[in-house]
């Protein structure tokens, strides 16, 4: 990829903030809009918060991996970590996010939280692709088209 | 970046502020808070949000568990000045239905105050 920048972090809740700076950073550079930028720091907080639940299953289990590189046409993001591979298809998305017709009892009793920040990354990237490979670790790659820049 | 709670004048309504990022960093912060607050059964209680500039999955999941505790016991968890951003990752989720949400703290405390007289 095209002037790839690559920062490697210990899986630990305080060095996502870090990551969250490296990738506004290029962001910015990219020419992104200031709430693009925000949302592209939520998703690598969820990523790396997923990373270090469910990947590691502890904080110090680890290091991640964070890159990006810019194209003609895309802002790609990838995470990798050495964990145990994460099935994203097994996490289903917050059931009732569209059920208008809910009460909030029973919005209540549908919600399972622990797929919100899945939900996230699904809904404000354009592209999320999870692979699986045992020599490069896990990576998980996000990518923003440029042409949502403002 | 800091949390913080004190009790609405004349009222049983109880105030918990978040100056911050509601992150990894900070979520156990305002966990605790909500806690310390439900543990002493004081179930009415406004979140002031007007200076949080970030939340995050882990920040509306401390928030849902302590409006659920609240409710169960009779009381509730509203929120208040919420910026456009928290409000879109609010309404992404559906969350926007769920809690009690204002605008205007001064009127989310006013409302409180008449709610939960001493």
């Amino acid at each position: 990829m095209a002037n790839e920048q690559v920062l490697t972090v210990p899986g630990r809740y305080k060095e996502i903030k870090r990551i969250c700076e490296f990738i506004a950073a290029g962001a910015a550079q990219a020419g992104f809009d200031d709430d693009t930028i925000f949302h592209l720091e939520l998703c690598c907080d969820e990523a790396s918060t997923n990373i270090i639940e469910h990947a590691y299953g502890e904080e110090g289990a680890g290091n991640i991996v964070i890159s990006y590189a810019l194209s003609d046409d895309d802002f790609t993001i990838v995470l990798r970590d050495n964990g145990t591979a994460f099935n994203p298809d097994a996490v289903p998305p917050p059931p009732s996010v569209t059920g208008d017709e809910l009460t909030s009892d029973e919005l209540t009793d549908q919600l399972r939280i622990g797929g919100l920040g899945l939900h996230f990354i699904r809904n404000l990237m354009d592209e999320v692709r999870f692979t699986s490979d045992r020599l490069s670790g896990t990576p998980l790659i996000m990518i923003k088209r440029l042409g949502t820049r403002q | 970046m800091s949390v913080w709670q004190e009790n609405l004048p004349q009222s049983n309504t109880w105030l918990v502020s978040v100056d911050g990022r509601l992150d990894q960093s900070l979520n156990p912060k305002l966990e605790d808070t909500l806690n310390d607050l439900l543990g002493k059964e004081r179930y009415h209680i406004i979140v002031d949000l007007t200076q949080t500039t970030y939340i995050n999955s882990g920040g509306l999941r401390c928030l849902v568990s302590a409006w659920r505790q609240a409710k169960a016991n009779g009381g509730t968890l509203v929120l208040c000045g919420l910026n456009t951003r928290l409000q879109e990752i609010f309404s992404m989720v559906g969350f926007d239905k769920l809690f009690e949400i204002h605008d205007d703290c001064t009127a989310a405390r006013k409302q409180a105050r008449s709610r939960t007289p001493l």
